[in-house]
């Protein structure tokens, strides 16, 4: 109830942020009913009719094997909504757990965080690479490896808010009332942790596109025949200047959806951080 | 044998360097159905010792370096985590300064109140349900049951400081701790909640431990007082006997700045100086920089607490001498 709420005010008034969320809404009904909307099999071969120019019936043309685009697009809207989701499940319950874990247990706290911050002086995406390296190409790997590496950033995050919290005076009633350790952490403090955890999921629902994105383009993401924009990108990158609608759909799937992440992203993040309220107004 | 005995109580900050004491040698028994009130300005222990009691210094810098608590006759430093929490909550409670931060602001005040229940007794939820209404009802809440279902924030800061009461109170505890219950309410809400807490406890025979910083609050509502400057116990005695006669001159120095409505006064009096600071070594009384009745024995030579008349202790030199 208390999140509806919290939607509803974080969207009043944007009409960006609004346009963002229908469009990211779009791409999940697009991803639970692609066999319905596909017009072809997004795997399907036909040697002849390759490289065709966008038109009847290949809304997006074909690509080098002859499939079609815009089935194809489709289907790699499952992979985004896949990789988002994942990724964001995998950061947040590692990332959440250590940050809380950290907070409330100083001792052990010293000893995660300083590992967490040996992982966050990597650039995410050469993390990233060296985890997908010791690991094959597969959905789940990708996954996991980019949930990974958010992790570390949610545990800073939720490390501080656990920390602010648990300075908090109904904390101290908790434990008068006789609260146990895991009591407080997940019945007191988590609750009060969720407006901040949904604007992190929003954010690296975001990043994790462009990561998986960058990691199919090297080829060391999703199996190449799996579709997925990035697949489509790194697949067709030669034909640039023979077809290049090729790489111009998927590249705009990705761009676009990025982007209204991030706007979904920062509407969530100024209704709870009550300083951004009222100065930045429209986006 | 008292509800709650005090013995010796210490308790110190661990610095880089060394520990500094800031809570030393401090002893008081309090008995069921009596109020003690524990007064003294910012600074001088009143709150660490009622967290001390309530073992919330745990894993913190401050720690308990000597002394002991027994509560019903159970030394309170010696349990396990497990029997320590099956009484806090349930057999002492405590109430905090802050009623606006106290509750959890993202759960329904019935829902704490019903949690708290549970973990302590074996209530069905409907039944916790029922008396958490009738807590409210006690704390007099208009509307219980309705207000159960409302979020802290819906409340105003008198409302939830009776929450908290009533959820200080759901397990009919033996021992109260208010940490200055009062203080961040306004005066008529105040007045309320005292009489509140003295109705409650004439009901249940509780004994309280109020801790405040105000000597007519603590005039008031409690039958003995012990008034702490900078970790110690400067005087304690019966509320009668200590407004009957102040010994140590720190009580009267705090009595004297009062503001008294129907007296014309110009300039209030206050105490000169301030509390020494932790790191200020001092070799003879505490209060000595800011005393009238300073002399070098009070610069060389800490006083010893010494019975000044049965019931009646000070830790002073010169206790109840004058300027003269």
């Amino acid at each position: 109830m208390n999140t509806l709420i919290f939607l509803r005010d974080a969207f009043a008034g944007r009409k960006l942020a609004t346009a963002g969320f229908l469009w990211l809404c779009l791409i999940v009904v697009a991803a639970i009913i692609a066999p319905l909307v596909a017009p072809f099999d997004p795997l399907e071969i036909d040697p002849v009719g390759r490289l065709t120019e966008p038109g009847w019936p290949n809304l997006f043309g074909t690509d080098h094997f002859g499939r079609d685009t815009f089935s194809r697009a489709i289907y790699g809207a499952r992979m985004t909504v896949i990789i988002g989701v994942g990724s964001v499940l995998v950061a947040l319950f590692c990332g959440g757990l250590i940050g809380m874990i950290s907070a409330y247990f100083t001792r052990l706290g010293h000893f995660l965080m300083r590992a967490v911050d040996v992982l966050m002086a990597f650039p995410a995406l050469l993390m990233a690479l060296v985890l997908i390296t010791l690991l094959e190409r597969s959905v789940v790997n990708t996954v996991l490896v980019i949930g990974i590496v958010y992790a570390t950033t949610t545990a800073r995050i939720l490390f501080g808010m656990t920390l602010k919290l648990k300075g908090e005076t109904f904390i101290d009633a908790a434990v008068c009332s006789g609260a146990g350790n895991s009591s407080i952490l997940f019945r007191h403090i988590l609750p009060n942790l969720l407006s901040p955890l949904l604007v992190q999921a929003s954010f690296i629902f975001a990043f994790a596109q462009l990561q998986a994105a960058a990691l199919d383009f090297l080829g060391l993401g999703l199996p190449p025949e799996v579709p997925s924009w990035g697949n489509m990108l790194s697949e067709e990158r030669i034909y640039i200047t023979r077809a290049p609608w090729l790489l111009i759909y998927p590249g705009m799937l990705i761009v676009v959806s990025v982007f209204s992440m991030n706007l979904v992203g920062d509407a969530l993040r100024d209704s709870i951080d009550p300083r951004f309220k009222d100065d930045i107004a429209g986006v | 044998m008292a509800l709650l005995e005090v013995e010796n109580l210490e308790i110190a900050v661990s610095t880089q360097r060394n520990l500094l004491p800031v809570v030393q040698g401090v002893s008081f028994t309090v008995d069921e159905n009596e109020t003690l009130g524990i007064v003294g300005e910012s600074g001088c222990g009143k709150s660490l010792t009622s967290l001390a009691i309530m073992g919330l210094l745990g894993t913190s810098p401050v720690r308990i370096t000597g002394g002991s608590i027994h509560f019903d006759g159970m030394n309170l430093l010696a349990l396990s985590e497990r029997e320590r929490r099956a009484i806090m909550g349930n057999r002492m409670a405590m109430i905090f300064q802050e009623p606006m931060t106290s509750l959890n602001p993202v759960y329904r005040i019935g829902d704490q109140i019903v949690e708290n229940l549970r973990q302590h007794q074996n209530l069905s939820h409907a039944a916790a349900r029922d008396r958490s209404v009738e807590l409210l009802s006690l704390v007099r809440i208009p509307d219980p049951s309705e207000r159960i279902d409302s979020f802290p924030h819906q409340m105003s800061g008198g409302q939830r400081q009776r929450v908290m009461i009533a959820m200080a109170l759901s397990c009919d505890p033996k021992l109260l701790i208010a940490d200055e219950p009062t203080t961040a309410l306004d005066v008529t809400v105040q007045k309320e909640v005292l009489d509140l807490m003295a109705d409650l406890q004439s009901r249940m025979g509780t004994a309280i431990v109020l801790i405040s910083h105000d000597l007519g609050v603590i005039a008031e509502t409690c039958d003995k007082v012990a008034v702490m400057y900078r970790g110690k116990i400067a005087e304690a005695a019966s509320t009668a006997d200590l407004f009957a006669e102040l010994l140590h001159p720190y009580t009267r120095g705090l009595l004297n700045s009062i503001p008294v409505v129907d007296r014309d006064v110009e300039w209030l009096e206050a105490i000169p100086g301030r509390v020494p600071t932790l790191e200020e070594t001092l070799t003879g009384c505490a209060f000595q920089p800011r005393c009238e009745l300073a002399t070098e024995l009070c610069a060389c030579e800490a006083p010893q607490t010494t019975q000044f008349k049965p019931g009646h202790s000070v830790q002073c030199h010169f206790a109840g001498q004058d300027r003269s």
